[in-house]
């Protein structure tokens, strides 16, 4: 079977002023469909721009990307957003959950994306999702009106209610104190159990440990 | 519903998230509104005040000219008159009268006498006034207002009766503070009983004086006929037709009907009365028309002052949103979603600004009646429909052009720096 995600020399030059910043050399990566993959490594050595680019929220200078047996690198505009909105699902540091919408309407908000989704299935999913993450309670509020923990287990619920094919993850703990952290990741832990493919930057050895297989950044290439 | 037009449905999101936004800043909105507002203010008060000014100088006019009538005149014998049949001149004759009155198309006839100065003998004093023999029915359909009393009736006419009708500004020199019905007058040294008074008509707008009508003693214009005139002749018979239509045809009719028996003399002519109130609805048409064009560029000044406001606001709505339109990218909304969501503000803004206005263009017309009624004239202006649909016609062009700029702004951002921020 093919790879879930098969990256080959992603390289990521930003340029400021005159001057090409370096923020990936040369990525090779696979990922299996059902995986719990962990990357590490030091601040700024290329993880965010990594996760970044195999969420389809950026695209490399060079270097070629397959997602699913699709060439995303070729993709731009409306074939890469919708390659957003049905593959992945990506949960942010900071939640980025939307501060008018209540908890239910944030979930629900990628399947307005989708198009061809009544309003009425979307709620459900949207529903049936944050049931299923012990946040039922919750529909009605508002982000602020909730816990850290909670903001970021709505997050992750509206990264997976358009059933994406991995769900992508950049330091979600990151924000949280480290009750409200381990809450988090059992909540991860759990889908992975359910067979979700996950990758998710972590900081944290511990956390990284609790992944399946590890890889390790430096200076914008993988070392491990 | 929403599963049988999705589109209508998305359509309705979009606004729904507008309105999200307008409740979110309510003072914001409200000021972004003020200048759409007031330009469809202006429009809708503007044309619905237009056009029933418009309809009011129509009703002006039409009450006191003959928008179906014509007046045949007699013209007395030609000082040069060469032909035979000119020297003839039978001139007008009550037999006319009664002719064109059996004619089609013909919806009355008043035999008319403009009649000269005269002294006039009343109990409070003497003095010289106009006396005019009119038909009955004439005041009336002049709308000229009987203040006390009767008017001239067919009987009085027919019987040539001494009776008449006094103008209500001839009241005070003729009979000081008395009350003139029923008193005796002397015309000319002949007595005649008073039986009314006549009123100068009102105008809803038409700045015309018409105070001459009540300036004036009317009598029956057979009593002029006979005493002045000579039996049977009469100065003139005002014809009034049917309908607007038929009214070319019954004039032509009636033209040729006197000539034809007045065996082609030439002793009569023709006052069109209403190409000279079409004359006049045509000038005030001009007049009006001219105030549209003003009107028109002040409504349309104003609307693209909306806009610029619209315009600034929205691009500072995009710059506080940023981060938001990121995290729309981030889960899926392409360039076209965002293009959307900010024309869909854009319009939503421009349309209540529209209905805003429109609001308040129907409080401006109440306004204007109102005080329309304090100085004892009732306007009824109808909201123009036109004018309505124009608002929000404009309105919708001000708010696509005013927000297609910072629409195409949020859908170019990229999703990772609009996250950051940057
Ligand atoms: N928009 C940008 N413009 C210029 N340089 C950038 C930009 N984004 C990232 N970089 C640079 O690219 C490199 C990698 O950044 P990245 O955010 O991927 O690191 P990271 O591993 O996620 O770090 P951290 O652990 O602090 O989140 C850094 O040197 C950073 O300064
Ligand atoms: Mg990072």
């Amino acid at each position: 079977m093919a790879a879930l995600i098969a990256a080959r020399g992603l390289t990521k030059t930003y340029r400021l002023g005159q001057v090409d910043v370096p923020a990936l050399r040369g990525v090779d990566t696979t990922v299996d469909a059902g995986e719990f993959v962990a990357i590490v490594g030091p601040s700024g050595s290329g993880k965010s721009t990594l996760m970044h680019i195999l969420g389809c929220l950026d695209t490399a200078t060079a270097g070629s990307y397959h997602l699913d047996g699709e060439d995303v690198s070729r993709f731009a505009g409306k074939r890469l957003a919708q390659v957003r909105n049905r593959k992945v699902g990506f949960v942010f540091q900071t939640f980025n959950l939307m501060p008018r919408l209540n908890v239910e309407e944030n979930v629900a908000l990628p399947l307005k994306y989708r198009g061809g989704v009544p309003r009425s299935e979307r709620r459900e999913r949207a529903r049936a999702l944050l049931e299923r993450l012990g946040l039922s309670h919750r529909i009605g509020h508002r982000p602020d009106e909730l816990s850290g923990g909670e903001r970021q287990r709505v997050a992750i619920a509206r990264a997976l209610v358009g059933s994406p094919a991995i769900l992508m993850a950049d330091e979600p703990t990151g924000n949280l104190d480290s009750h409200a952290g381990a809450e988090v990741l059992a909540t991860i832990e759990e889908l992975h159990r359910d067979g979700h493919t996950i990758v998710m930057v972590t900081h944290d050895a511990d956390v990284a440990a609790r992944a399946q297989r590890t890889i390790h950044i430096a200076d914008g290439r993988v070392v491990a | 519903m929403a599963e049988r037009f999705p589109r209508l449905a998305a359509g309705w999101e979009l606004v729904e998230d507008a309105l999200r936004e307008v409740r979110a800043h309510p003072l914001r909105s409200v000021l972004t509104l003020s200048g759409i507002v007031f330009g469809a203010a202006s429009l809708v008060s503007m044309t619905s005040l237009a056009r029933a000014m418009k309809e009011m100088a129509y009703r002006d006019l039409e009450s006191i000219g003959f928008p179906r009538s014509y007046v045949v005149w007699d013209r007395g014998p030609r000082s040069d008159a060469q032909r035979a049949v000119d020297l003839r001149h039978p001139g007008l004759r009550l037999a006319d009268l009664e002719a064109l009155r059996h004619m089609p198309g013909v919806s009355s006839v008043h035999g008319r006498n403009p009649g000269t100065e005269m002294v006039v003998s009343a109990p409070a004093g003497q003095r010289l006034a106009r006396v005019e023999g009119v038909d009955a029915g004439y005041l009336e359909v002049r709308q000229f207002p009987i203040a006390a009393g009767r008017s001239l009736r067919a009987l009085d006419v027919m019987r040539v009766s001494r009776v008449a009708v006094v103008g209500t500004l001839l009241q005070s020199d003729l009979f000081g503070a008395a009350d003139p019905v029923g008193r005796t007058i002397t015309i000319d040294g002949v007595r005649f009983l008073v039986v009314g008074t006549v009123a100068p008509p009102s105008f809803e707008i038409a700045p015309i004086d018409f105070d001459f009508a009540a300036r004036r003693i009317y009598v029956p214009y057979t009593y002029l006929t006979r005493y002045r005139d000579g039996q049977g002749r009469l100065s003139g018979v005002l014809v009034t037709a049917d309908t607007a239509t038929e009214f070319g045809r019954v004039l032509q009719a009636g033209t040729m009907l006197v000539r034809q028996r007045h065996g082609g003399a030439e002793d009569f002519e023709i006052e069109n009365e209403a190409a000279d109130v079409q004359e006049d609805l045509a000038m005030a048409d001009g007049i009006l028309a001219g105030w549209n064009v003003v009107m028109y560029a002040i409504a349309g000044v104003t609307l693209v002052v909306g806009g610029i406001g619209l315009f600034s606001v929205l691009l500072i709505s995009v710059r506080e949103r940023v981060r938001e339109i990121g995290i729309r990218k981030a889960l899926g909304a392409d360039d076209g979603a965002i293009r959307r969501l900010f024309l869909a503000e854009s319009l939503t803004l421009a349309f209540l600004g529209a209905v805003v206005g429109i609001g308040g263009g129907a409080g401006l017309i109440l306004i204007t009646e109102f005080i329309s009624r304090q100085f004892g004239r009732s306007f009824a202006i109808a909201i123009h429909p036109p004018g309505v649909a124009l608002a929000i016609v404009f309105a919708v062009i001000v708010g696509l052009v005013f927000g297609w700029y910072p629409a195409r702004r949020a859908a170019k951002l990229d999703p990772i720096e609009a996250i950051a921020g940057v």
